[in-house]
This record gives structure tokens, sequence and C-alpha cells, in this order.
């Protein structure tokens, strides 16, 4: 397998400034995020405070990130990465089908917004899971929940369909009305899946999780699937350091584990353009001097 | 070393001052991530003992320990167990998991 110098992830100002560092330091890389670059980026009206560019459209920022990764001939893999494990001496990312191996990670994916159920943190691995794939042996003939937040999820519950005595399914995308929601049709063989259009509020339970509260009813489970398009930082790199929600950085961002560095949103506010571009220059130095600094230990 | 267990052999947990027990499955993607770091810590703190449990296999026992998620990795005093890392974690992180159990 290509072992990379640098894996960057995200597209954002951050990820491509992180991008044409690294490229410029002449480091192997691989920037993985979307095509479209930063929807954050395009959909912004307009931005007045970026040096050198007194007034611009986000649409028109991004056009001109495009021309400057197609200068410098850097080329973004799109795939979504859902796990960076931190393997001692290098880093394994898990994308949707394959798996890449970098020396150093540079986070750049933006701020989550979604915040956690009350108890989802609880009873994190005591019942409630954010991998389907990964924990529905787990519950072989029991009753289980799921949260999908957008439509591809629903792959997943009917997965937990297969394993499971019974499946609820709570769609937090779709119409703006319970009805639309009720009208997803998940196929199943056994036909043990009920579509909730509840709004799930709260996990509780004992030693481990037994009941998930919603805006209209308590539905006894036993395990809760909450499945995110985005990733919470520490779900996204395990045992990453974080506060409030955002990676523990220093001032070369250097974060909890060595070799993973992080810049942009995700690192705290204030969220803007010039700020996170400049975070990912530094971030991107301070990943080249990381990898200086392995080489000569050899 | 992480020694490979089942059921029938559990006693030599319960029969350990300090073990480590990760309760894995083949089928699952980060326990099979964090088996080579725990082969690394098994290196480093060679005062503990290091066992591997299929779950699959062992479903009595994962029942017992309450095991929900996968990889759950249980440090156990005499079978008792006294603190667990479940997920996968770096190499400091798992350390500092086990030695907060001493």
């Amino acid at each position: 397998m290509d072992r990379f110098d640098i894996a960057i992830i995200g597209t954002g100002p951050a990820g491509l400034e992180a991008a044409i560092t690294a490229k410029i330091r002449n480091k192997k890389i691989l920037l993985i995020g979307n095509k479209d670059l930063s929807l954050k980026v395009k959909k912004a009206h307009l931005i007045k405070n970026y040096l050198g560019i007194p007034e611009i459209s986000g649409e028109k920022l991004a056009d001109n990130f495009e021309r400057h990764l197609s200068d410098m001939e850097i080329e973004i893999t799109e795939d979504k990465i859902s796990s960076v494990y931190a393997m001692g001496d290098y880093f394994a990312l898990q994308g949707a089908d394959v798996m890449y191996e970098a020396d150093s990670v540079i986070l750049a994916t933006g701020v989550v917004l979604e915040k956690a159920y009350p108890g989802e943190q609880e009873f994190l691995g005591r019942g409630v899971s954010y991998c389907a794939t990964c924990d529905a042996p787990l519950y072989k003939d029991k009753t289980v929940a799921v949260i999908g937040y957008s439509q591809k999820e629903e792959a997943e519950a009917a997965f937990l369909c297969e394993v499971c005595e019974k499946v609820y399914y709570l769609p937090m995308y779709g119409g703006a009305t319970p009805t639309d929601k009720a009208a997803i049709k998940i196929p199943t063989v056994k036909e043990n899946i009920e579509i909730i259009t509840d709004k799930p509020k709260e996990i509780k339970g004992g030693m481990k999780a037994d009941v998930l509260i919603t805006s209209g009813a308590e539905l006894k489970v036993d395990g809760i699937f909450i499945l995110r398009e985005s990733v919470a930082p520490s779900q996204l790199v395990p045992g990453l350091a974080t506060e409030d929600n955002h990676v523990k950085v220093n001032r070369k961002l250097e974060t909890s584990i060595a070799g993973c560095f992080a810049c942009g949103d995700i690192t705290g506010a204030p969220y803007q353009y010039i700020k996170a571009a400049g975070e990912g220059n530094v971030a991107a130095l301070s990943a080249v001097a990381y990898l200086d600094e392995k080489k000569r230990k050899g | 070393m992480v020694k490979v267990i089942n059921q029938a052999e559990f006693d030599e947990v319960r029969n350990s001052e300090l073990a480590v027990v990760d309760f894995s499955a083949v089928w699952c993607g980060p326990c099979k991530m964090v088996a080579p770091v725990l082969e690394q810590v098994s290196e480093e703190l060679t005062d503990v003992r290091f066992f591997n449990v299929d779950v699959d296999k062992n479903m009595d026992l994962a029942q017992e320990y309450k095991i929900t998620n996968i990889p759950a990795i249980l440090v156990m005093k005499k079978g008792k167990v006294v603190n667990s890392q479940i997920g996968f974690a770096p190499k400091d992180v798992l350390v500092e998991v086990i030695n907060n159990a001493r």
C-alpha cells in the first residue's frame, strides 16, 4: 500500500492551504474531501476580509481555490473518512471502501454543529453505538432504535433488520412534516421495522442504555444507533483530546496525538476563512517538521 | 504478547493479578486496528497479562461482562473489572487506562 507523508482531511480553506504548503515542501500528500471543495465557502455571499482580495463572493473565491490547486497539480481524492486510527508510527484512515496509510495527518474537517443527545456520551459503548456494521451482531434478536441523519442510513437500518428482532427507525431528514417522514419505505425481508416520526430527546438507562425518549413516546430498546453525516472529532480520531467539541491544539496546531495536527474551524472560533487558511499553513509546516524529526530518528 | 483464550480457559484471567482482556470479533474493523496497538502495549507493560476473547465464540462471557460494543478492552484485577476502554484507542491512551487501574 502507498504510504503518504501527510494525509489532509477536508477541502475548506484550512485543508487546501495545508495541501498547498505541504506540496511546496515536496511532501507526498493525500488530500481527501469533496471536489466541490466546501459548501461553507461556496455559499458565502460576500467576503471582505480576505487579504489581497478586497471583495469577493464565496463562489468566486472557491473558483480561485480551484485554480490554485490545478496550478500546483494537487488532486482531491473524493472519499469520506469515518475513522483515523493512530497505529503508533503511522495512521490508518478508513475510507468508504479503502484504507489509506500516512505518516502524519492534518484534520481540517470543519466544525460539527449537531449536539449530542442527553445520555449519548454517557451510554456510548453501553447501548449507544455509532456504527451499525461494527456492532450489529451484538444485538442479535434484540430491539434497537436507529437515528439516521441521511438517506444512506436506510441501508444500515435494513441490515440491522436482518440481525435484530425489531428496529425503530427515526429519520432526521426528509420533508418538514411527520407525514413526509412516515412515507419513508425501507425494504426488509422480515418487515420488522417501524418508522418513528417523533424527535429523539434523551437516552436513559441503568447499567446500559435501555430507553430512548422521544417527543411522543418512550421506546424500550436494547441499543441505539446514532448515524450522523459528520462525525465529531473525538469519534473521527479515537483517543483525540477535545474541548467543547473542538480539537485541543497548541500554537503549532499539534493535537494530543503525535503526528496528528488540526486546523480551521475544527480548532474553534473564530470561524473565519483567512484564519482557517493561516492555520492550514501552520499545520502543514508543523507536519513537515514532525516528518523531518521522525526521519532523523530513523 | 496477547493470548487468545476462550470461556473454558478464562480462569487464567481470574487468577491474574492484573489482566487486560480485549473482547473483539473478526468482523469488527476497529478491533482489527486496535489489536496490533495492544500488542505493542503488551510488550511495554510486561507485568500485565494480555488476553483476547472472540465474542462470537464466547457469547456467555460477553454477556457476563455486559459487552455491548466492541472492541471492549477491560482491565481486570483477579477477574474483577477495574477500568475499561470501549473502542479503538492509541497506545498512550491504552497505557494510561491500564496504569490508572493499578
